[in-house]
């Protein structure tokens, strides 16, 4: 599934989605940074809180197929100009890392 | 990272990959506050880098020797109210007093206080993994002080290689018993 399409299928909200066609193949969840970089499998739907653009590097880095603010977290504006220019997708979530998971595990 | 000590490790990597023949790494506590200060006299950074140092995607995609260390530390920093400073000296404009100082201060009673953890194997690791330059090593507690020079170790030991096993386990005896004796004063 794209992320397009998961944003159509989900209750998730698309924050920046520069690049919608990006395959979702995995799931990951986590807050810590250092971690997630070295834990994140490419093509993985990212699940954190953390707002703060290094997460953005993060994605980049772990090639990840978007990341998804749990808890209705919402990034600031230097952060989505940054994803959107480094073509990372961001979704917002209302609900916790749980029912965020199990919202993709039922779709994915 | 899970324990400050790692990310010790990892900034002063980027002192000695900067040239450093000393990197000093000072740690103070107090009941309240963490200061990490890690200061070298490597090549610097020109005004240039140094601005994008903390910049992840600057670091990550351009200069590829200073990876995500510090923009890590600062949010790590910055989560507990604290801060993260560097300042640098080029080698270029400054050909006999160069250098970088990262300086971090955390507030060890907030909540998201990454904990320190034991910092001797990171001390170890670094000079094992670079014998021939020098470190200075000065954690500061209210009431005693732990400390290690390499410098004033070569002196005594000449020809011995600071990277043997032998002065390695010593190093790491000398300060678990400086850990040890100065908690007994507490």
């Amino acid at each position: 599934m794209t992320v397009r399409e998961l944003v159509e299928k989900a209750p998730f909200k698309a924050a920046v989605l520069p690049d919608p066609d990006r395959e979702i193949t995995g799931v990951y969840i986590g807050d810590l940074l250092s971690w997630v970089m070295g834990r994140a499998s490419g093509g993985d739907a990212w699940i954190t809180i953390m707002s703060n653009v290094n997460i953005v590097a993060v994605a980049s880095l772990a090639d990840t197929a978007c990341v998804i603010e749990a808890e209705g977290v919402t990034p600031d504006e230097e952060i989505l100009a940054t994803a959107s220019a480094k073509g990372v997708n961001i979704l917002l979530a209302e609900g916790g890392a749980y029912e965020t998971a199990i919202a993709l595990s039922k779709l994915l | 990272m899970k324990e400050l000590s790692l990310n010790i490790l990892d900034i002063a990597e980027n002192s000695v990959k900067a040239g450093a023949t000393l990197t000093e790494i000072c740690i103070e506590e107090t009941p309240d506050l963490l200061t990490l200060t890690i200061r070298d006299n490597g090549c610097g950074m020109t005004e240039e880098v140094l601005r994008g140092v903390t910049d992840p995607f600057y670091t990550t995609r351009t200069t590829r020797k200073v990876g995500m260390g510090l923009p890590l530390l600062k949010l790590e920093a910055e989560q507990t109210g604290g801060s993260l400073t560097v300042t640098s000296r080029h080698e270029k404009e400054y050909p006999t007093d160069h250098g970088t100082t990262v300086c971090s201060v955390f507030h060890k009673n907030h909540i998201d206080f990454t904990p320190l953890g034991n910092v001797v194997p990171s001390i170890t690791t670094l000079i094992q993994g670079h014998p021939d330059t020098d470190f200075l090593f000065t954690h500061i507690f209210p009431n005693y002080t732990v400390s290690l020079d390499t410098r004033e170790l070569r002196t005594v030991l000449e020809d011995v290689p600071l990277g043997s096993y032998e002065v390695l386990k010593w190093i790491e005896e000398y300060l678990d018993e400086q850990y040890e004796s100065g908690g007994k004063t507490v």
